[in-house]
């Protein structure tokens, strides 16, 4: 009996040792909570259909947002999830990489013509599509019936160009649960367009609109997640140039200064340092000023200022700057949207995605595993070369933002994706 | 009931405490390392200089070689599905120990061996890898020791410690090219000085009081090189790729108390406290010769706190050519939970030890010792660059050595 224990604990201890060499930690095991997965639908704009890098293309696509998400809610049971996938890498031919330009990385326009099927519908050949992300898309515009005729995005995935709607062939997949990221362009047109183009949508447009949006979505009794739109001009397209961009040395300065006052234009001073760049101001007296401190210049003034003399000896067009005014306009309707959003999530009882709070925490700079992020234009990591749509890496950390979200307001506990396993950007 | 309790602990793992290497002596590893008390071969020379006059032999010398097979399990901070492990090389700490009697109260001798190391590989591309990839770090100690007898009862003794230390290590850059990420290697030696005293007390009743107490030593490598690799050609300049890099890594001090009882004419039992003075690391800290605005020095916080190491062991004589030892320990990691890097997943271990030595004559001895390291699963996170998550570990250290006295 006394043997047989001894020889039992020896047996177990050689087992021990030879079974017990790797460490091994039990895996987690997703729970949907209260979710039913039959059917994700991602509704929204270019943010959540994977248009990166000033461009929709089939890379970007595989790592845009709502594929992203959808890739771990299939850990959860999610079956499918069926994108409008481009053909190739060039889309509709506006891509930007970075190449080297005087020995520095510089955005420039991806070499290579499109494949003409770029342009065809795919509806009847690969469709429904679970990735309804429509880029240029306002709220309006998802409900508005042929949207396919005047967006060739949404028109070569629409069930029908001339009378689908965005939301009428989401709702035809009968989404059991729903992303809903829209509202950026409500804004984005006006700010892109330096406050010159078409104009915010009126806050009671936007509220009807996107109440409409929501009821349509929740209808079937799908639930879902809505998320609050970004600062719009906190994004590197506004803040990459400062309004002092022009660096003078003192000749350079004496010689602006003199031309300018042969023009009359004695409020234009310049001296040695960095300059406030001249703009035209139909409300100045005088037509031009220089900019201010706050107001902020488009990232397409780049090549004018550094080419063509924009800011110097050649005042800048009003379609390239935002003045403070029109910054404040901007910040306002930010507010009143994201306000808008909020009370529509408690009302409907949807998740609640708060991108504006974490985009203004990665201003600082911010870590998530060991990969530091910040909101500067290229160098930060979550915006792509155009300055307002985000890299892969900043797709992830929208989808687990959304994704903790989703956790907390449904009970669930679907699994973030591992930001180190998704291609940073490359640089030449 | 005791394979229970084994079963229960098993299913936690994990390293020594920090970068130290406690394989100073097969005969101690059998017995869960206690050593600061024992007076019986040149090994105290290491153990506790002033045990060294007290060795029952005039001649003694040692070898011998462990083996560690080690492998830490990681899992991402939930909810996550992300998990990666180690590959880790064998680690191979050593010891050589030879002392002599030049007088019946004056005793000399020399150690050397690998008091602290570290040799960690983790998986390819594991999403940890901008923290580290992989790390080798090693010291040997070279330590001249000469010994006392005051007393009958009573020895003293002190060693001078030189100690040669490299490193070797790698992680990612988040920066990429068309061929993918960047790398950092480090790779760097030094050498530096350090003592070890210590005071013995053997009661003739059978009983053994050892208190010992080795310096801190600081391996300050100043001009290790800092190769960058595989970084895109725009951002070369961002990042030379013939760096060099200075960078400190503190070998904490220790303070060890040993008691040991001479039960019967067969049986010892003893145990030893280790207090390790793990607070001397606080940040480890990369000071590049060529700064760039990408490429700032880099402060690393740390911030260990000091731990206790509570070892218990003991010896039988089965008959005169055979010995059988048995021992455990619990060692708490010193590490920050705030400041957990893997580069160094040290986690609470508790550790099983035992082993055997075998004498064909009376002046000759094969020892033999296996250690397993049960650790606490651990959530762990360093919170200055947000990655974290539950760690574990398992360690196995199976260990052959040689003594020979006269």
């Amino acid at each position: 009996m006394h043997i047989h224990k001894i020889k039992n604990s020896l047996l177990f201890i050689i087992l021990a040792v030879f079974l017990g060499c790797e460490a091994e930690i039990d895996q987690h095991i997703p729970d949907t909570g209260t979710i039913d997965l039959t059917a994700y639908v991602a509704v929204g704009n270019s943010l959540t259909a994977g248009y990166t890098d000033g461009e929709l293309f089939r890379s970007g696509q595989e790592y845009s947002l709502a594929n992203i998400m959808a890739g771990q809610f299939m850990h959860a049971g999610l079956e499918s999830f069926k994108q409008p996938l481009m053909k190739d890498e060039i889309g509709f031919g506006g891509r930007l990489v970075l190449a080297e330009v005087d020995g520095a990385p510089f955005p420039v326009p991806m070499p290579g013509n499109p494949d003409p099927a770029n342009f065809e519908n795919i509806y009847h050949a690969d469709g429904p599509f679970h990735n309804m992300g429509v880029p240029g898309a306002t709220a309006q515009h998802l409900l508005f019936e042929g949207y396919g005729t005047l967006n060739p995005y949404f028109g070569r995935f629409a069930a029908n160009p001339e009378t689908s709607s965005v939301i009428a062939d989401a709702l035809a997949l009968q989404p059991s649960f729903f992303t809903l990221w829209i509202g950026s362009n409500d804004i984005l047109g006006y700010a892109m367009s330096g406050g010159e183009g078409a104009g915010i949508t009126p806050f009671e447009e936007f509220e009807l609109y996107y109440q409409i949006i929501l009821t349509e979505l929740t209808a079937g009794g799908a639930k879902g997640a809505i998320a609050n739109i970004v600062d719009i001009v906190k994004i590197p397209f506004f803040t990459t140039i400062p309004y002092n961009a022009l660096v003078l040395d003192d000749n350079q300065a004496a010689m602006l200064n003199a031309a300018y006052a042969n023009l009359g234009a004695t409020h234009i001073n310049f001296s040695a340092g960095p300059n406030a760049l001249v703009v035209v101001d139909t409300d100045h007296s005088a037509g031009l000023r220089q900019m201010e401190e706050g107001e902020l210049v488009l990232l397409t003034a780049m090549e004018g200022i550094s080419q063509e003399n924009w800011g110097s000896q050649q005042p800048m067009a009003p379609e390239y700057y935002l003045s403070l005014e029109q910054v404040d306009e901007i910040g306002e309707a930010v507010e009143h949207f994201n306000t808008v959003i909020r009370l529509m999530a408690e009302a409907e009882g949807v998740a609640y995605v708060d991108i504006q709070s974490r985009l203004q925490e990665a201003e600082t700079g911010i870590y998530f595993d060991a990969i530091g992020f910040n909101t500067e234009y290229v160098s930060g990591g979550i915006f792509s070369l155009d300055g307002i749509h985000l890299s892969a890496r900043g797709n992830v950390i929208v989808a687990n933002e959304f994704i903790a979200a989703i956790n907390q307001e449904y009970n669930a506990s679907f699994p973030k994706a591992t930001i180190g396993n998704f291609p940073g950007i490359i640089f030449p | 009931m005791i394979s229970t309790a084994l079963t229960l602990l098993m299913a936690t793992t994990s390293l020594a405490g920090g970068y130290q290497v406690s394989l100073h002596g097969q005969k101690q590893s059998g017995m869960g390392l206690i050593g600061t008390s024992l007076q019986m071969d040149a090994s105290a020379a290491y153990f506790n200089p002033g045990a060294l006059a007290m060795m029952p032999d005039q001649l003694s010398i040692l070898g011998g070689v462990s083996g560690i097979l080690s492998s830490v399990a990681f899992q991402m901070e939930q909810p996550s599905l992300y998990q990666a492990t180690t590959d880790n090389p064998m680690g191979t700490p050593f010891y050589f120990y030879a002392a002599g009697m030049i007088t019946n109260r004056l005793a000399a001798g020399l150690a050397v061996n690998t008091p602290y190391g570290n040799s960690l590989s983790w998986e390819d591309n594991w999403a940890g890898r901008f923290l580290i990839q992989d790390i080798s770090l090693s010291a040997i100690t070279i330590q001249p020791t000469v010994s006392y007898r005051l007393t009958h009862n009573l020895s003293v003794g002190a060693g001078f410690v030189y100690a040669l230390g490299t490193v070797d290590m790698e992680r990612a850059l988040p920066v990429e090219g068309p061929e993918g990420e960047g790398r950092v290697n480090i790779e760097g030696s030094t050498a530096n000085f350090g003592f070890n005293a210590g005071i013995q007390y053997s009661h003739p009743g059978g009983i053994n009081f050892g208190l010992s107490y080795r310096s801190q030593i600081d391996m300050e490598v100043d001009d290790a090189d800092a190769l960058f690799n595989n970084i895109p050609g725009t951002l070369s300049a961002a990042f030379p790729a013939e760096n060099k890099v200075a960078v400190t890594l503190p070998l904490p001090a220790n303070l060890d108390f040993g008691l040991s009882y001479q039960a019967t004419p067969d049986l010892m039992v003893g145990m030893a406290l280790n207090y390790v003075f793990w607070e001397a690391y606080e940040e480890l800290h990369f000071d590049f010769e060529i700064n760039t605005p990408n490429l700032q020095d880099s402060h690393n916080p740390r911030d260990y706190s000091n731990t206790l190491i509570f070892r218990a062991g003991g010896e039988y004589r089965v008959n005169e050519g055979l010995f059988v030892r048995a021992g455990a320990y619990f060692d708490p990691s010193p590490v920050n939970e705030e400041y957990f890097s893997p580069e160094t997943p040290s986690l609470d271990v508790l550790a099983f030890t035992g082993g055997m030595s075998y004498l064909p004559t009376r002046n000759l001895s094969i020892d033999a010792s296996l250690l397993f390291l049960m650790g606490l699963e651990q959530d762990m996170m360093y919170a200055p660059e947000n990655f974290g998550g539950t760690y574990k570990s398992r360690v196995i250290i199976p260990g052959i050595g040689i003594s020979y006295s006269l």
